[in-house]
């Protein structure tokens, strides 16, 4: 079942862009239907990770360091930096360590004003919703639950965020529904 | 058709229309035609045609003149370059696609929400600096 959740934050994404830009964006989740749609009024390159199907993203012993995993996941053409991040869930499944590799291995790929939009935790005790968003809207997301239930749930607050997204600085955030957060982050020069 | 137990390694190219059940290894070019990648089909090549259907698995590039479909039971890894490209809900994809609104119809896409919010997000605070969990 979808359902649409309108979003304070998400039109910020697309205000500056102009009409000449091929956008260049990156959605860490799975691509829906609706955000290929939204995205094909654009001239744009959209860049599909899909890193929930590689969950539990960790360090096992005897195994490649998680930089090198993130390294290996996140390969673009060279030259490729990203106007826009899709963040939806995707730090509640990765543990500290992860998250900075990831930022590690996104960090080449951001220019000084890159933005992302996500969706995070208030309260580390929120209980696991799984979902998967699309946008349906410059204003709105499609939202699906997911079929089953994705391994390695470990939610951070924003103020630990803050210190692992290095890339990034806060912009905007707002609390939403079921202490359920919204966040619009620029990367930092 | 290329059949479940028929295996090809190499350059595909015709005048008609392909649907794939096997698998492919190589080059599949059929380009004002249609090819389909079937559910049991497994296909290791770039794809170039007018319309490409993805029922099957596929590990390489998919340029579609006309259109890309990858269906509920498609795989695809691998980067689209199409006019048009449909995913449907429960199709597995990683890769790039291009797209270019000069080559398409113009959107349906609304630029902001028409209908009304099923799930309104109680909105408490913007420009929230939160500092506990």
């Amino acid at each position: 079942m979808t359902s649409t959740q309108p979003s304070s934050l998400l039109a910020a994404l697309f205000e500056q862009i102009d009409d000449d830009q091929t956008l260049t964006v990156l959605e860490t989740g799975p691509a829906l239907q609706e955000t290929v749609e939204f995205f094909s009024r654009y001239r744009c390159r959209l860049h599909v990770l899909n890193l929930f199907s590689e969950l539990p993203i960790r360090e096992e012993e005897g195994g490649p360091s998680l930089r090198d995993q993130f390294s290996g996941l996140l390969q673009f053409p060279e030259g490729t930096t990203f106007d826009i991040c899709l963040f939806w869930d995707l730090f509640n499944f990765l543990d500290r360590d992860a998250i900075l590799a990831f930022m590690a291995a996104l960090r080449p790929h951001l220019r000084p004003g890159s933005l992302a939009h996500g969706f995070a935790v208030h309260n580390q005790n929120v209980p696991q919703d799984d979902r998967r968003y699309g946008i349906s809207a410059a204003d709105a997301l499609s939202v699906r639950s997911r079929p089953g239930q994705l391994p390695g749930y470990a939610p951070h607050t924003q103020s630990k965020l803050k210190n692992l997204l290095y890339c990034f600085n806060f912009d905007r955030t707002v609390l939403l529904a079921g202490s359920r957060l919204e966040f619009l982050l620029r990367a930092r020069a | 058709m290329i059949g479940p137990s028929i295996e090809i390694k190499g350059t595909v190219t015709g005048d008609e229309d392909l649907m794939i059940e096997g698998k492919v290894e190589g080059t599949i070019e059929l380009g004002s035609h249609q090819v389909t990648v079937g559910q049991s089909g497994k296909v290791t090549a770039d794809i170039s045609a007018k319309i490409v259907n993805i029922d099957g698995e596929v590990s390489g590039d998919l340029m579609g003149g006309e259109k890309v479909v990858i269906s509920k039971s498609g795989k695809v890894r691998g980067n689209i370059v199409a006019p048009r490209v449909t995913l449907e809900d429960g199709a597995i994809f990683k890769g790039s696609i291009d797209m270019d609104p000069g080559e398409a119809e113009p959107s349906k896409v609304p630029l902001t929400a028409q209908t009304s919010a099923n799930t309104p997000p109680d909105e408490l605070a913007s420009d929230l600096d939160l500092k506990r969990g």
